[in-house]
């Protein structure tokens, strides 16, 4: 069997909550209880077990990972001790001055905090709460301090139009770091594909406003464009391949080769309450299943970009073809590629169900 | 006459890190390898010292010829700054 390189990065999702309700989150539609959060020691523990695997980078999110304050601030601090890089992955929406300055002290090196929309009207639609200012006040206080900051922008059916206003809102704050990531379905986002999935027309002018943007902000501002794989013909490696380099703890305490697999439900994830993480990654059926090239069917086997696209993604192979073993049906090669462009071509659905705890109700957008 | 020379930083939230693997740059979610020569360089980048006061220690410290490391260091910090992980 294929002994695996050591993992380098660990997401840390420390709880599901979160005061907005994002119709493209690709957290599991079941949101769970928050009475089975791991607490804080736990995560200590799982923190000091990724770092001896040989994990350096962590990132903290969610859920909103702001709302577990204490936890928050000694995991950082953990983490800074350990030699290791610590990223925030939020709203912004809980921080102030104090609450910032804390994990400032603790070692924070990176924040990425996400905005709806340019403007407050479209971003209070898909949020569902009006906390657009809230979270221009934070980015532009994370912005006068000495850490990393990344504006990121999802963007899918409704906010695609206002791109460009997303490019000169970054311009005009002095971003130097812009990640404009198309939506990826799963979780949330899965169930409201028919409201989210953007146009052809949408990608591709996307595309030309961004290409135009990077050369003209070259050395200034650092722009990531995520293209949604269904308008591709290649699948995108996911997660460099299964149980390569990446691990994802939830806040229940699964352990997750990327954080999206929880939605396979054929296969059993380890949890940090029963076992080490040290275990999970080398012996565990789940990070064994779809680790290296054995696994594969045809055509990914004899294809020579097995090493290069890993046979794409496992949990969009599961959600789509029910086959978590099948070739990403984003490829072209795919005999299920029908299914993407059925997916991508399907008629748009009006309304959206928004991400909270249920019972759901739809919003019009 | 004597023109300022802007001096080179690690832009914020980037850091050197060095482990018994070698030298990676820890850069936001995200890490880059770094040869024992980019890490020397990198080592010395601290917002004050420019480019040619960074190949000259260099070339005292491994005896080299001092154009051959300021070419050396001019390309990895103009790399370095496109990709946004260095500043001047």
């Amino acid at each position: 069997m294929l002994t695996p390189a050591n993992p380098r990065s660990l997401l840390c999702e420390l709880t599901y909550r979160c005061n907005l309700q994002c119709p493209y989150c690709y957290n599991p539609l079941d949101l769970g209880s928050s009475r089975d959060e791991l607490d804080a020691d736990a995560w200590l523990r799982v923190i000091d077990e990724a770092a001896a695997l040989g994990v350096v980078q962590f990132g903290f999110s969610g859920g909103e990972p702001t709302l577990r304050r204490d936890l928050l601030v000694r995991a950082i601090a953990r983490v800074t001790e350990l030699g290791g890089y610590a990223n925030l992955i939020t709203q912004g929406t809980f921080l102030d001055e104090a609450y910032l300055a804390e994990l400032l002290a603790a070692g924070l090196a990176h924040v990425q905090i996400s905005i709806q929309a340019p403007g407050a009207e479209l971003a209070a639609i898909i949020a569902g709460t009006d906390v657009h200012e809230r979270k221009l006040a934070a980015l532009r206080m994370i912005a006068e301090h000495d850490v990393a900051l990344t504006l990121n922008c999802v963007l899918h059916r409704l906010n695609h139009d206002t791109l460009a206003d997303v490019l000169a809102f970054a311009e005009r704050e002095g971003i130097r770091r812009l990640e404009l990531a198309n939506v990826q379905f799963y979780g949330w986002a899965y169930k409201n594909r028919g409201a989210l999935m953007p146009t052809r027309e949408q990608v591709r002018r996307g595309a030309v406003l961004v290409a135009e943007a990077s050369e003209r902000l070259r050395g200034r501002m650092d722009i990531t464009y995520v293209l949604p794989d269904y308008f591709e013909e290649l699948p995108k490696p996911c997660m460099h391949g299964w149980g390569q380099l990446a691990l994802t703890v939830t806040p229940d305490g699964r352990i997750l080769p990327c954080p999206a697999a929880a939605a396979i439900a054929t296969l059993r994830f380890p949890n940090v309450r029963d076992t080490s993480l040290d275990r999970a990654w080398h012996d565990s059926d789940a990070f064994t299943a779809y680790r290296g090239t054995d696994w594969m069917p045809d055509p990914c086997r004899s294809c020579d970009r097995r090493e290069i696209d890993w046979g794409g993604c496992r949990c969009q192979a599961f959600l789509l073809t029910g086959n978590a073993a099948a070739t990403d049906p984003a490829c072209a090669k795919s005999p299920d590629h029908a299914l993407v462009q059925a997916f991508r071509d399907a008629p748009a659905e009006p309304a959206f169900v928004p991400r909270r705890p249920s019972p759901v109700e739809k919003v019009r957008a | 006459m004597i023109e300022a020379v802007p001096a080179h930083r690690l832009a914020r939230g980037v850091r050197l890190h060095r482990s018994g693997e070698g030298a990676t740059l820890l850069v936001p979610e995200g890490i880059v390898e770094l040869s024992d020569s980019a890490a020397a360089i990198l080592e010395l980048v601290d917002g004050r010292r420019d480019e040619a006061a960074i190949a000259q220690l260099l070339a005292e410290r491994f005896e080299a010829p001092v154009d051959d490391l300021a070419r050396d260091v001019a390309e990895l910090l103009a790399a370095l700054v496109e990709r946004g992980f260095v500043r001047c």
